[in-house]
């Protein structure tokens, strides 16, 4: 007996799946953004000890030639001058109470350019500041 | 004549959608950052002259950064690292809330600050306090605990212009 040949499929790779995997990413990415209110790029000092930083927080960022951007965290950093680091502190003190502060300065800045920031900041009474910081790793644990 | 249609299965055209989804992807891990956002918690005294406390400098460990990055405490040279917590660790025995006082110099990188302020909160990890009660048998436990918080402070230029002495 003869037996009939099969009717053969063409392979085909599934695809329909494809979205759904691809819109799952995008949930998860959409969740987990959030946009960056400061892009300075900076050379960041490295700690063991590192805190979470909560969401809705002002930065300050200050690079290794010294230039100053300040952000409430509404809207996108722009450069001030040191002198108005305080009345930028005091804004955001009275608009936002109890908002932390980020300083997000350069490993190599010379101190004085962070403690005339920090010194603004006392006087505008902000109770709560972050050093923003990189992981510290063994390799690096020698440079500052 | 008649003419026999084959009339074609009604469908969505979704072989796109995964392109589409893929893009936006890519938008969404271009735009992200992750772990950023980590930091050494600071908590700023308050700036009023009536609260200022006298410290005497004897009563105090002054921690000095020179301008190449060397770290100077009580005015003896020292490496960051477990030297200084050796160095404090007896002298916070009898006193855990002595002041300790970082002073950077005005051309000090930032980085150095920073590495001393994150060298002295880790005193409040466990792993250090346990070390450090290996190498200090006589401290004892609730002196530890006590000594977790140390009283750090950083004081601006303009403290030290309008305060040292």
């Amino acid at each position: 007996m003869r037996i009939k040949p099969r009717h053969t499929q063409q392979p085909v790779i599934p695809t329909s799946s494809m979205a759904d995997i691809a819109f799952l990413l995008i949930v998860f990415f959409m969740v987990t953004v959030t946009f960056e209110k400061d892009r300075t790029q900076v050379v960041l000092p490295k700690t063991d000890l590192r805190k979470e930083i909560e969401k809705d927080v002002a930065y300050i960022s200050v690079t290794e030639n010294g230039v100053i951007r300040v952000t409430s965290g509404e809207e996108v950093s722009t450069p001030v001058d040191i002198a108005d680091v305080v009345s930028f502190a005091s804004n955001v003190v009275s608009q936002f109470p109890g908002r932390p502060i980020v300083i997000k300065a350069d490993a190599n800045v010379d101190y004085e350019k962070v403690d005339k920031v920090i010194d603004s900041l006392k006087q505008a009474k902000v109770k709560l500041i972050y050093l923003l910081s990189d992981q510290k790793t063994v390799d690096s644990g020698g440079d500052g | 004549m008649r003419i026999s249609r084959t009339t074609p299965e009604p469908e969505i055209p979704t072989s796109s959608m995964a392109d589409i989804a893929f893009l936006l992807i890519v938008y969404f891990m271009l735009t992200a950052t992750f772990a950023a956002t980590r930091g050494l918690d600071f908590s700023l005294p308050e700036d009023d002259e009536n609260q200022q406390t006298e410290i005497e400098p004897d009563d105090a460990v002054l921690i000095e950064i020179q301008p190449g990055g060397q770290v100077m405490v009580d005015k003896k040279p020292m490496e960051i690292g477990d030297q200084i917590l050796e160095y404090l660790a007896p002298k916070l025995q009898n006193n855990p809330k002595k002041p300790v006082i970082i002073k950077p110099d005005a051309k000090s990188p930032y980085g150095y600050m920073v590495r001393v302020f994150d060298l002295l909160r880790q005193g409040k990890l466990i792993e250090r306090q346990l070390i450090w009660r290996s190498k200090f048998p006589e401290i004892s436990k609730e002196q530890w605990e006590g000594g977790k918080d140390l009283n750090i402070s950083i004081p601006t230029q303009r403290e030290i212009d309008a305060f040292w002495y």
